[in-house]
């Protein structure tokens, strides 16, 4: 029996793809007929400005849809660290990008950095940055079963996209295995 | 030419509950909805299928008094109502009564929109350059110099040549006439009734309780024997100092350019998005 | 079986935002006509009507602005159908003048706000519950009008076809009022479980000769002529007797105003909707909607693990506010707590409603939704004090 209530947050900056990461992940946890809830808190603006998209993850129904409190923060900018860090749980598991988010403050949390952005650059795309941590999200945490997430991908991918979509998913399965503990700054 | 089809009344049209009508003496606005309905009449447009709709101001009274399916509307908006009623109901006849003020003013943005558009109405404004139900203030078309209750010094600001406007706008169809030649009007309007998409037509109406009166224009026999010499100088073509040069505005058909109507595109449009 | 195992027996169940599930409803309500303008936090009602209602047979138009899109909506329902507009804020502001004559000429049509920070421009993208009494009283002169305060995505696909359905019946505009939060937020939702009610307005029918629009049933609302059925009626924004045509007579203009009032009353029993939470025993009731009502949920079962006996009123419909139902959820209670994104809006009302007992409101507005644990801290508070 999962977790009553699992709460995360894709945290960076406008026009990165976060909406759609946890879009994904949340239509995913639906067809194992869990109930989700999400959210998103951004700036007026298409790209640019702080940008987060939060998942409330529950057996039954969601009472309060937006987050508490983090059980897992995905960093896709350094922008997102502020808001989010005071609101993360004891242990709570923090993925970030080596590059683009570089500097985590100190914790309890377990902090892990990968090289996301890279990875989708390597892979044909920056733009595919937000399917590779959704990729090791899935593998760390086993939030969902793979074989969710890449129906829905499948669904949902245009046309042009699919193949790099689920290389960038599977990409992201293989970074999980060799997490890289951040250094203290 | 002059005598009426032998068997249009225009009582026929008009509802008797709603007469005495409030229009002053010698108002122009009588002739052009005269002209309307004769329009109307010899175009054998049921009248159970016919909406026509109004905004606010002298005009706008005007659907009141005609027998058909009447909507009066609120200030500006006549042309956005009759968007909706004739999306809604591609089988109904509809036809919009405006004023300048009505029309150019506080509806300006929802006129030049309806002529981009395209969508299936007639349009019909009725150009007296005076807000005359509140009393005589200045509109958008009132022309240089004249003295109206907000431009005690004379008018300073130029007017608008809605027709030109219109054209500019991509209307597809676009006319204007005066209230002296009623059977021209009626001719006018038939065209405008038919053309299978935006028809825009301007009336120049005379307002002479509160206009003529207030600018020395005479009496309305005089105001209407003079529409087509001396008065609406265009601000854009005429001096300031000489304001009341004979302009001769062109009358009759000014602009007529088949172009999608837009209801019946967006039907298509979506008929072929399902069929897919 | 719980609530719970239940719904885990629903794989069917869907993502959907709560502006997706506006739309949803609205489709299902047999709308077939939107009018719009684009606005955040609401465009995405917009944007998905654009793809499903030309596949219903249905019309989809971006009107010039937002005045226009209303006044389309009424215009389109004037011709007959079931018609919509969505927006938010500052065009929720824009549209008031053509609800008034939506309310005044007795033309159904459904308007949805989606609140955001305000005035002005504001906070495009926050959440706000400031339009709590320009949804009553917005536009000018005096009407009456429907609000109803959906909290979820599914209650909110649930309110757009109860709004559809209490503007045909009522002859009125009915508001769909919500935040920002609910509006963006997706949730998994079940659609299908209830039977959406399908309210066809009442027609005129009869004698032509006779007719009089404006010629009330008894329930107060007088039957619609539909263009085209042979009725030829006059229809007007200003002050009219039954036969639809101008009239400042003292003695028609009362009574007609105050019929409008009368309809509304006639169908309090269809109107009225709430939600009360563990209040049969609660010393603090808490009263909020929208985000803060889901928060307060959630305080609510905090304060009663820690032996507090707080509940929960939340009025779905918010105006005509459900004053008799407030009243028997706050019996034992020594004071009530409003939670809300604003300065103090539905606090007013409910101190005008509960005059006797202690009203406290937790505001605020500064673009955030206010937490479980900050409604939890207050209702705890007046607890103890009480």
């Amino acid at each position: 029996m999962p977790k009553s209530r699992i709460e995360l947050r894709f945290g960076g900056t406008g026009g990165q793809g976060l909406v759609l990461s946890a879009k994904l992940l949340a239509d995913a946890l639906a067809l194992e007929g869990r109930h989700v809830a999400q959210s998103q808190t951004y700036e007026p603006t298409s790209r640019g400005g702080f940008c987060n998209a939060d998942l409330v993850v529950a057996a039954g129904e969601v009472d309060y849809p937006l987050p508490v409190a983090f059980d897992h923060l995905v960093l896709l900018d350094k922008i997102a660290v502020k808001p989010s860090w005071p609101r993360l749980k004891d242990g709570a598991l923090v993925i970030a990008d080596s590059r683009l988010c570089p500097e985590l403050p100190d914790g309890s949390m377990r902090r892990c950095h990968f090289p996301l952005n890279r990875t989708a650059i390597e892979l044909g795309s920056e733009r595919v940055t937000n399917i590779v941590a959704l990729g090791v999200l899935i593998e760390m945490t086993g939030l969902c079963k793979r074989a969710s997430v890449e129906k829905v991908i499948r669904a949902s991918s245009p046309r042009g996209f699919l193949d790099l979509n689920m290389d960038a998913l599977a990409a992201g399965y293989d970074l999980a295995k060799a997490p890289v503990a951040a250094a203290a700054s | 030419m002059f005598r009426e089809a032998p068997h249009f009344d225009v009582r026929d049209y008009l509802r008797k509950e709603m007469m005495p009508h409030f229009l002053c003496p010698g108002c122009g606005h009588g002739m052009a909805l005269r002209a309307l309905l004769w329009a109307l009449h010899e175009l054998k447009i049921d009248r159970d299928k016919l909406a026509v709709v109004s905004g606010i101001g002298c005009a706008g009274r005007l659907s009141a008094y005609i027998d058909a399916n009447t909507f009066h509307t609120t200030h500006g908006r006549p042309l956005a109502y009759a968007t909706g009623l004739a999306l809604a109901r591609p089988d109904l006849h509809v036809v919009v009564i405006t004023g300048d003020g009505d029309c150019l003013a506080i509806g300006g943005n929802h006129l030049i929109h309806a002529c981009r558009r395209n969508l299936k109405l007639t349009c019909l404004m009725l150009n007296n350059e005076i807000y005359g139900m509140t009393g005589g203030q200045v509109s958008p078309t009132t022309s240089e110099t004249r003295l109206t209750t907000t431009t005690p010094h004379g008018n300073t600001e130029p007017n608008f040549d809605a027709c030109a406007l219109a054209i500019a706008a991509g209307a597809g169809f676009v006319g204007r006439e005066v209230t002296r030649h009623v059977p021209k009007m009626k001719e006018l309007i038939k065209h405008g009734l038919q053309h299978p998409g935006f028809a825009f037509i301007e009336v120049l109406s005379d307002c002479t309780e509160v206009y003529g009166r207030k600018n020395d224009m005479g009496s309305s026999s005089e105001m209407v024997m003079r529409q087509k010499s001396e008065m609406r100088p265009s601000a854009y073509r005429d001096s300031v100092d000489e304001p009341f040069r004979s302009t001769d505005l062109p009358t009759g058909v000014l602009a007529r350019n088949a172009r999608p109507e837009y209801g019946a595109a967006l039907r298509a449009a979506a008929a072929a998005r399902a069929a897919k | 079986m719980n609530a719970i195992d239940r719904s885990h027996a629903k794989p069917a169940a869907k993502l959907l935002s709560g502006n997706a599930a506006c739309a949803q409803g609205a489709l299902d309500a047999g709308c077939t006509f939107f009018a719009g303008y684009p606005i955040t936090p609401s465009s995405e009602i917009a944007e998905r009507l654009s793809v499903l209602l030309p596949k219903a047979g249905g019309v989809f138009i971006q009107m010039e602005d937002e005045i226009a899109a209303m006044a389309a909506v009424v215009g389109a329902s004037m011709g007959g159908v079931k018609a919509l507009t969505a927006t938010s804020g500052p065009g929720f502001s824009l549209k008031q003048e053509n609800i008034g004559y939506a309310a005044g000429a007795e033309i159904p049509c459904v308007v949805v706000n989606v609140m955001r920070g305000g005035p002005s421009t504001g906070m495009p993208t926050r959440p706000s519950q400031a339009d709590i009494y320009q949804t009553r009283y917005g536009s000018h002169g005096d009407y009456p009008i429907i609000v109803l305060a959906p909290a979820s995505a599914r209650e909110i696909y649930d309110e757009t076809i109860r709004a559809f359905d209490l503007a045909e019946i009522c002859r009125t505009p009915v508001i769909l009022l919500y935040d920002q939060v609910i509006a963006q937020s997706s949730e998994t939702v079940a659609l299908g479980g209830r039977a959406p009610v399908h309210a066809t307005r009442k027609w005129a029918s009869g004698p032509r000769e006779s007719y009089k629009p404006y010629a009330a049933d008894a329930d107060g609302v007088p039957p619609m002529p539909r263009p085209g059925d042979g009725y030829r009626t006059h229809t007007t924004g200003l002050t009219h007797s039954e036969s639809g045509f101008p009239s400042q007579d003292p003695e028609t203009v009362t009574r007609n105003l105050g019929r409008l009032y009368a309809k509304l009353d006639h169908f309090r029993d269809l109107i009225d909707s709430y939600e009360a939470v563990r209040c049969e025993d609660a010393e603090v009731v808490i009263v909020a909607i929208g985000i803060s009502a889901r928060a307060a949920r959630r305080a609510v079962d905090a304060c009663r693990a820690e032996g507090h006996k707080v509940g929960l009123f939340r009025p779905i419909t918010l105006w005509p506010f459900p004053e008799i139902a407030l009243r028997e959820a706050t019996q034992h209670a020594k004071a009530i707590l409003v939670p809300e994104l604003n300065i103090g809006q539905l606090r007013l009302e409910i101190e005008r409603q509960l005059r006797d007992r202690r009203v406290e409101g937790l505001h605020l507005i500064s673009g955030e939704p206010i937490t479980p644990a900050q409604i939890a801290a207050a209702a705890t508070k007046l607890a103890t004090e009480v």
